[in-house]
């Protein structure tokens, strides 16, 4: 593994500004953590040296600083920086390295078997999918639960999400038959007339009504949606540091998607880690950057980012119908690196009596997997505390979010119910069944 | 949001106040900023102007408009609403500042163990201006473990600042060191840590616990007290409250090295009013390149991840700052670029950046370098921008002290210019 630039080379430019630990959740909450300045950018300044002086390979691989296990890899750092710094992304590529010299690693065994499951979403989404009734009695059971802790470290209270009964994928198979794997396959809709959906682990293993309700919102819209087969994104494995499979999941989708996306399909995804992961991350993090890598990054769209392109070609439906009430939203980290804006607001904006209300809150504290581990679950609730407060005085009802991990935790905190945007847009467009003219934005 | 009224390029002073401004006349705005860190680096008194540095900042303002080139030359007639409005503003955000154009300066004692000049200053630092009365001490208080504030050194250099300037200062002086038990060493400590420790109710009450033990052992008279400048960050109102009650006479904070709060809550008032006025900010991105129409501004491309995103407007702001904030960059090639639309940047020659020592009076003749407008904050192209802040030629905001009264000035022209562009109405227009 190397410390590819731009982003290991980046900590070169650091001013000891500071910036970065004003704006760290993590660093709010707890002492355990010295900061993003620190971990990032000045024991960045050691790796390289190391690097640079490669005597034997365990001194290349060490870092000299363990405490950036505490990283939640928000990403608010890097947003923060005026010296173009790539924090978060240092502290991710460093996160991996600790992971490959598990000598170096602050984490025992458990945890290492842990980290393992938990960027193995496929695998434990299809496993649970099959055994879902038994495995949702146990997920909400007490002792499970307790005994999931001591052997694996998941908190026992940390929000795991229900399985559904059946994936999308096969729900989808039994309604559209195979899934088409090339979008020259005889009989597919060419790229005017549809998008190619990425519903990644979420949508598939878990909340298939989302997944639901973006179609019903593309079709509206006069898509047809192509679901061609694919595997997790590979976020999962980033964030607990393991690349290399990572590397895997980003190949096989790349494989897949390229095509779609060099015949001009728009790939669109719900889930918006996922998404980012397949703009940002295959290059960024993994160094999967070849030219297919690219195309596909070029051709993903956040769902809300594109029904807001859509409008503003003059293509969106805006016929949504009334729905009343206040609607608290809550932009989760991994929309904000999209550097997309809050598509979602714009959204809201054009359902009739729809009053979406930002929480500018900066985490809800949960980061992916983070916030399941027993030794960070207490951080996740310190971090998102002034988030579940102003949700509380808003009172019941939903509440949006782009992101599933931090609906689930946020959901778990506060006992609100939790929905994704599509999810809203699709509820408006239900309650009003005359499509308005597409017009001008 | 891919088409707005006028997108902001900066968040730091200026570029949030033009857009606070824009904002409150009904336009939409967009603030786009490659980072947010210049306002974590301003100490918290608002530097309007400081020559002389005995006089009053309407004097200062004055004497630099009487530079013809200098921002003020143009601007000096809108420093008095300017400054209205951002008292305004700040007061109705809970961190009121007191003071005024026609305070004189007086010596604010810092972290550093210096004093400079300030006039208008946030309610928690305003004890430090009032006069000396014969026999008043200053204690100088710290918390062991903060890395950013020794005390028994901010005592000595304050020493040696009141003996050289002229006018009454404190009759004795006395560093205070508190240890706290329960602020294990696990990491050096910052005024942040502290700051989130004064937020909270019950962690507030057991430090100022600390400190007023420790204060009855180092006081003895009437005396002031100095303390990090880390009097909470979201509920600074209280935590400033509760420290004058626990220590029991005129409390005031010390401008700190960054990280600093004071400038951090400046930035969380006008941020939160930005975004309760509708307005939007896009953090992390810097412009890629701004498209032009017929000379007139029409799109701004951002990088975004993976694909550029485009914001249509017809106005468009740079509140990009000099070359500390990053609008004006010297590449090795020579000479001095602007960042964004690559405008004529006004330069000294460049055989004077030899010339003159950093630190010599008057400073740096590469502080004068910026972008030349006319009186509307228009540069030569294209149409629809304004130019704010740092980013404008003529100041030298170091010496003259004069950078944020030109932020908050250039903010109100620009706006009130770009209400008036008869090209580009600005406010509520059909998408």
């Amino acid at each position: 593994m190397t410390l590819a630039e731009p982003v290991g080379l980046s900590a070169e430019q650091c001013l000891k500004c500071n910036v970065c630990n004003t704006v760290c959740p993590v660093l709010r909450v707890t002492d355990r953590f010295p900061g993003p300045k620190y971990v990032g950018p000045q024991a960045q300044r050691f790796r390289l040296a190391v690097e640079a002086a490669p005597q034997d390979g365990r001194r290349l691989l060490a870092s000299p600083d363990l405490t950036v296990d505490w990283c939640s890899g928000c990403g608010f750092c890097t947003s923060a920086c005026p010296a173009d710094v790539k924090i978060a992304e240092i502290n991710s590529r460093a996160r991996a390295v600790m992971r490959e010299v598990e000598r170096t690693s602050p984490l025992g065994w458990r945890h290492r078997i842990r980290d393992r499951l938990l960027g193995e979403t496929d695998l434990v989404g299809s496993l649970g999918v099959r055994l879902a009734p038994l495995a949702n009695l146990m997920l909400r059971a007490r002792l499970p639960r307790w005994a999931v802790q001591v052997v694996l470290g998941i908190h026992r209270k940390a929000a795991l999400p229900a399985f559904a009964r059946r994936t999308f994928a096969a729900t989808w198979r039994s309604t559209h038959g195979p899934l088409p794997v090339d979008p020259s396959q005889p009989g597919l809709p060419g790229p005017d007339q549809a998008v190619v959906y990425f519903h990644g682990c979420a949508a598939n293993y878990y909340e298939p009504h989302v997944a639901a309700a973006a179609v019903a919102v593309l079709e509206r819209n006069g898509f047809q949606v192509i679901v061609p087969p694919q595997v997790c994104c590979g976020l999962p494995l980033i964030s607990n540091g393991r690349y290399a499979g990572a590397r895997g999941r980003a190949r096989r989708n790349v494989a897949t998607l390229a095509a779609f996306a060099r015949a001009g399909y728009a790939i669109v995804g719900t889930s918006t880690s996922c998404t980012h992961t397949l703009k940002a991350e295959y290059r960024e993090m993994l160094d999967v950057d070849d030219a297919d890598a690219r195309a596909v990054a070029g051709a993903t769209w956040d769902i809300n980012e594109f029904l807001v392109h859509l409008h503003d070609e003059g293509r969106l439906d805006t016929g949504f119908g009334a729905r009343t009430g206040a609607l608290p939203y809550h932009a989760p980290c991994q929309l904000r690196s999209h550097g997309i804006g809050l598509p979602a607001l714009d959204l809201f904006a054009l359902v009739p009596g729809l009053a979406a209300e930002d929480m500018d809150h900066d985490c809800c504290g949960v980061a992916g997997t983070y916030g399941l581990k027993e030794e960070k679950y207490q951080v996740a609730l310190d971090v998102g505390a002034p988030l579940f407060d102003r949700l509380r005085d808003r009172g019941a009802g939903d509440v949006a979010c782009d992101s599933e991990t931090c609906r689930w935790h946020i959901q778990a905190a506060t006992g609100a119910r939790l929905r994704h945007p599509v999810e809203i847009l699709a509820d408006a467009y239900a309650a009003s069944p005359v499509t308005a003219t597409p017009g001008g934005s | 949001m891919p088409s707005t009224d006028v997108v902001v390029v900066g968040s730091g002073l200026a570029g949030l106040a033009t857009a606070v401004r824009l904002a409150e006349e009904g336009a939409r705005v967009v603030v786009v900023a490659a980072g947010s860190a210049t306002l974590s680096w301003a100490g918290g008194p608002l530097d309007v102007a400081a020559v002389p540095p005995d006089g009053t900042p309407r004097q200062g303002v004055a004497n630099l408009a009487a530079h013809p080139g200098h921002p003020y030359a143009v601007l000096s007639g809108d420093i008095e609403a300017a400054v209205a409005w951002f008292d305004a503003t700040m007061a109705h955000g809970g961190l009121p500042y007191e003071g005024d154009l026609d305070r004189p300066l007086r010596l604010l004692p810092t972290a550093l163990g210096a004093t400079r000049p300030a006039a208008i200053v946030p309610a928690g630092m305003a004890a430090a201006l009032e006069p000396w009365r014969a026999g008043e001490g200053l204690v100088v208080m710290g918390i062991r473990g903060d890395k950013d504030l020794w005390p028994a050194a901010v005592a000595a250099g304050l020493r040696r600042a009141f003996a050289a300037g002229s006018g009454p200062g404190p009759a004795s002086i006395t560093a205070v060191t508190v240890a706290i038990p329960d602020l294990a060493d696990r990491r050096n400590r910052s005024a942040l840590d502290l700051a989130h420790r004064f937020d909270d109710p019950h962690q507030r009450a057991a430090l100022l616990a600390h400190m007023s033990r420790a204060l009855d052992g180092g006081r003895s008279g009437p005396c002031r007290i100095a303390l990090p400048a880390a009097l909470g960050l979201e509920d600074h109102a209280a935590a400033l409250a509760a420290a004058r009650d626990a220590l029991g006479g005129p409390v005031f904070e010390l401008p700190m090295v960054p990280p600093s709060i004071p400038g951090l809550r400046l930035q969380a008032v006008l941020r939160r009013r930005f975004l309760a006025l509708g307005g939007r900010i896009l953090l992390g991105e810097a412009v890629a390149r701004v498209e032009v129409d017929a000379g007139r501004v029409a799109r701004v491309v951002l990088p975004a991840a993976a694909r550029e995103m485009t914001i249509r407007a017809p106005a468009l702001v740079l509140a990009t700052g000099g070359l500390t904030g990053g609008g004006l960059v010297a590449p090795a090639s020579g000479g001095l670029q602007e960042t964004v639309l690559g405008l004529p940047v006004e330069t000294p020659p460049e055989a004077a950046w030899l010339a003159g020592r950093a630190d010599a009076p008057g400073g740096h003749p590469i502080a004068l370098a910026g972008i030349r407008t006319d009186d509307q904050l228009r540069p030569v192209k294209p149409a629809g921008v304004r130019i704010v802040g740092g980013l404008l030629a003529g100041q030298r905001f170091v010496d003259e002290r004069c950078g944020d009264g030109v932020a908050l000035s250039s903010a109100w022209r620009a706006a009130a210019s770009l209400r008036e562009d008869a090209g580009a109405p600005v406010g509520r227009v059909a998408a």
